[in-house]
């Protein structure tokens, strides 16, 4: 309301000239606004809604090299479709990749939680050990892969020997040649790298909670458990629902890190669905497939968004 | 001639309005045919890939070239620059691709209709390349040139589909064994020659935290490239993967596997990794290639030795290496060759094989006392005359997709080596193209 009459004062002071010039103003004032919003609609469209667009065409296509070259691609319907949803290797990468990021999230965020928590407090030296949590985070996932699968190694890593001298396990454990294993070994690698990222997002959310409410609750005799269920947790939901949202996205599409570690083995143990669209699009040459993959994984990911929205806004409404 | 000139012009403005041309391309184009008609019927044809081309202007040519040789050897690079001072009309405009991105890069370069002139390419994609129609067919001027015969079989194979040459051999590799002296001599043992030697031996040299052996069995080509020796030792191989003699072939790695005279972290090593454990101590023998002599003569602390792959049914190694080839898109596939050609030439080979420490897939170079001068190379030289190249077609990814999952399984345990390759072949003989 305040806007809109502080806005109109400019046509009634402008003097009067020559009858196109309300006109051009008005144009010009309905044109502005999308003006300054071409730059990010451009770049939206040119990032985003053509690539988009492209994979869901591509997986409707029989796209290859041959077809490519050619220029003469075949609208082929569902078959893409068809054929990677009989494929055994699909359906387990599906299994694989909920079961790894269902996994990778419940450690991440509990984790990150706990280190937010004691990190909030005025420890000495607070500040220097948040920053070198963060390394985790920075450091390329080349290298983090790297170092991980030399410290899982069965016979010579130093996972198993500390195992082995405190007496945790008698017999090396296969962390990344076992195929029973070995999705739980990408998985504590990635458990890592991303403990920082959820730790960094939810410490900001718990500083935005006013130290006047647990004064408060202190005076009212709550103790700290009371206090973090009362207080803290509801308080720091809709923070927490943003951070599994993101690190839902964040842990679907992981690529490299399993890529470095196994590549995907032993057998199919830790082909999650990136990988799996990786080998079909660019090993075996077949785009159209690939696409169809990603298309599916993109409409996962859509309907965990909307889940989101779902329950931020219901979140805002209470 | 007016009208040829006429259609012509017609399919070239086609090209450039569908975006398939560039414009200044085009205009070259239109310009050439102003001088010869003919010569630009010649250019279009080229880009279709059937008649060879010819060059329709003698100004400088650029030719684009794509390989992933990184660090690229001074003697690669002064191919180069050797031939555009011999040829000031040509020049080399040349990129650098990772290795892992080469295929990806060029499909990309397929849908965007921007591939280069010259491509080295990985040998086992070769075919698989040339079979899609991405490759000029060269079968015209090789013949013409007449110098098929002085290859090895499994080099040049590499180079053709359905009896058609797409291109010639680079350089070549294969596989031998790595063994470690120090310890077969405290041991008191000889480098095997056959696989019951080789078993036994790996199994008595495997203790205080050393592995007889390492290999790669990783879940990629590099796993493949180091299990089908062994397939080809036995005395099977892709088409008859089902069969007894595959079956002992997986069996024999998955008895060294729960012997523990090979880790399973195999599985997880690439070839550079197998090296890295032998070169620390932590394996007896290794089984690589020749680009791996150089990393183990700075970092071996021991005396080390090369031995062809122990013998099962028979011997066998396998071709790695690299092929020349020009996509079928280039408008300079008479240029490109030219300088193909000439990089067989003995005094190229004197510049680039040699000093770069490759290998080359000439008989006749492969005799040259430069190979033989250190034992451990001559090993090599002389595997590479048996080598088999990877040359089963288009599907060729797939199958090799197929492969891994079965020696995985086995290995693992999760299936017999039996069940495991019997369920490949399922997969395998759809794919296998004659």
């Amino acid at each position: 309301m305040l806007l809109s009459t502080t806005a109109i004062p400019p046509t009634e002071v402008s003097k009067p000239s020559t009858a196109l010039h309300p006109k051009r103003r008005r144009l010009g004032r309905t044109l502005g606004p999308y003006l300054f919003l071409l730059p990010a609609t451009l770049f939206l469209a040119v990032f985003l809604l053509y690539p988009i667009c492209t994979m869901l065409l591509f997986s409707f296509e029989q796209v290859n090299i041959g077809t490519l070259l050619t220029g003469n691609i075949p609208f082929v319907g569902f078959d893409n479709y068809r054929t990677i949803l009989s494929d055994a290797t699909f359906r387990s990468s599906l299994g694989v990749s909920l079961l790894f990021t269902l996994a990778c999230l419940v450690f991440q965020f509990c984790i990150g939680f706990l280190l937010a928590l004691l990190f909030n407090r005025p420890l000495p030296l607070v500040g220097v050990m948040r920053g070198s949590v963060m390394i985790a985070w920075m450091l390329p996932i080349v290298v983090s892969g790297t170092i991980f699968k030399w410290m899982l190694q069965s016979d010579a890593g130093i996972i198993n020997y500390a195992l082995q001298s405190i007496g945790l396990i008698h017999s090396p454990i296969q962390w990344l040649s076992d195929p029973k294993v070995a999705l739980w070994g990408v998985i504590i690698a990635n458990i890592w790298i991303g403990i920082p990222f959820n730790m960094s997002l939810l410490l900001a959310g718990l500083q935005g909670i006013s130290a006047a409410l647990y004064e408060a609750a202190v005076v009212d005799g709550a103790n700290g458990i009371n206090r973090f269920f009362r207080i803290t947790l509801p308080l720091m939901r809709s923070t927490s629902l943003t951070v599994l949202m993101l690190g839902f996205i964040y842990t679907l599409n992981v690529f490299d890190l399993i890529y470095v570690m196994t590549g995907g083995g032993p057998v199919n143990a830790t082909e999650v669905m990136p990988l799996y669209a990786y080998r079909i699009a660019f090993g075996e040459f077949d785009l159209g497939s690939g696409s169809a993959v990603a298309t599916l994984m993109f409409l996962l990911l859509l309907v965990v968004s909307a889940l989101y929205l779902f329950l931020i806004r219901r979140e805002e409404a209470s | 001639m007016a009208s040829e000139q006429q259609s012509n012009i017609d399919t070239m403005t086609t090209l450039l309005q569908t975006g398939r041309m560039k414009r200044r391309t085009f205009l070259e184009r239109t310009a050439a045919l102003g001088i010869s008609g003919s010569a630009a019927a010649a250019f279009l044809a080229a880009c279709g890939g059937s008649a060879p081309a010819t060059s329709t202007s003698n100004g400088p040519v650029t030719l684009k070239m794509w390989d992933y040789f990184n660090p690229a050897g001074s003697g690669y690079l002064g191919l180069l620059s050797e031939y555009s001072k011999a040829n000031p009309s040509i020049k080399f405009q040349r990129t650098v691709i990772p290795f892992a991105d080469l295929k990806q890069k060029l499909i990309q370069g397929v849908a965007s209709k921007q591939l280069p002139d010259i491509v080295v390419i990985d040998n086992p994609d070769h075919s698989a390349f040339a079979a899609l129609g991405v490759l000029a067919d060269l079968t015209d001027r090789v013949k013409t040139w007449g110098k098929a015969d002085e290859y090895f079989p499994g080099p040049w194979k590499s180079t053709v589909w359905k009896d058609k040459n797409y291109g010639i051999p680079n350089n070549s590799n294969c596989l031998a064994l790595y063994y470690n002296k120090d310890l077969f001599q405290k041991a008191g043992l000889t480098p095997p020659t056959n696989w019951d030697d080789f078993h036994s031996t790996a199994t008595k040299l495997s203790k205080n935290g050393t592995y007889g052996l390492s290999m790669s069995l990783v879940k990629s080509e590099e796993g493949t490239f180091q299990f089908l020796p062994f397939l080809w030792e036995a005395g099977a191989d892709l088409d008859t993967i089902d069969s007894p003699a595959a079956v002992t072939a997986l069996q024999y790695l998955v008895t060294l596997v729960k012997e523990k005279a090979l880790s399973s972290e195999a599985l997880n090593w690439t070839q550079q990794d197998a090296i890295t454990q032998f070169i620390a101590g932590k394996a007896a023998m290794c089984i690589n290639g020749p680009w791996n002599l150089t990393p183990t003569k700075t970092g071996a602390k021991f005396a080390w030795g090369i031995v062809p792959l122990p013998k099962g049914q028979q011997a066998a190694s396998i071709l790695g290496g690299e092929n020349w080839a020009i996509p079928v898109t280039s408008p300079y596939v008479n240029e490109a060759w030219n300088f193909l050609r000439w990089t067989q030439e003995t005094a190229q080979f004197k510049s680039y094989i040699i000093p770069d420490n490759r290998l080359p897939s000439n008989k006749t170079f492969a005799a040259d006392p430069a190979f033989h001068q250190d034992p451990n190379i001559g090993v090599f030289a002389d595997a590479l005359q048996s080598a088999k190249p990877r040359a089963y077609g288009p599907n060729y990814p797939k199958i090799s997709n197929a492969v891994q999952q079965a020696f995985q399984e086995a290995i693992t345990g999760q299936m017999t080596a039996q069940a495991a390759l019997t369920q490949a072949a399922q997969t395998i003989k759809p794919l296998m193209t004659s």
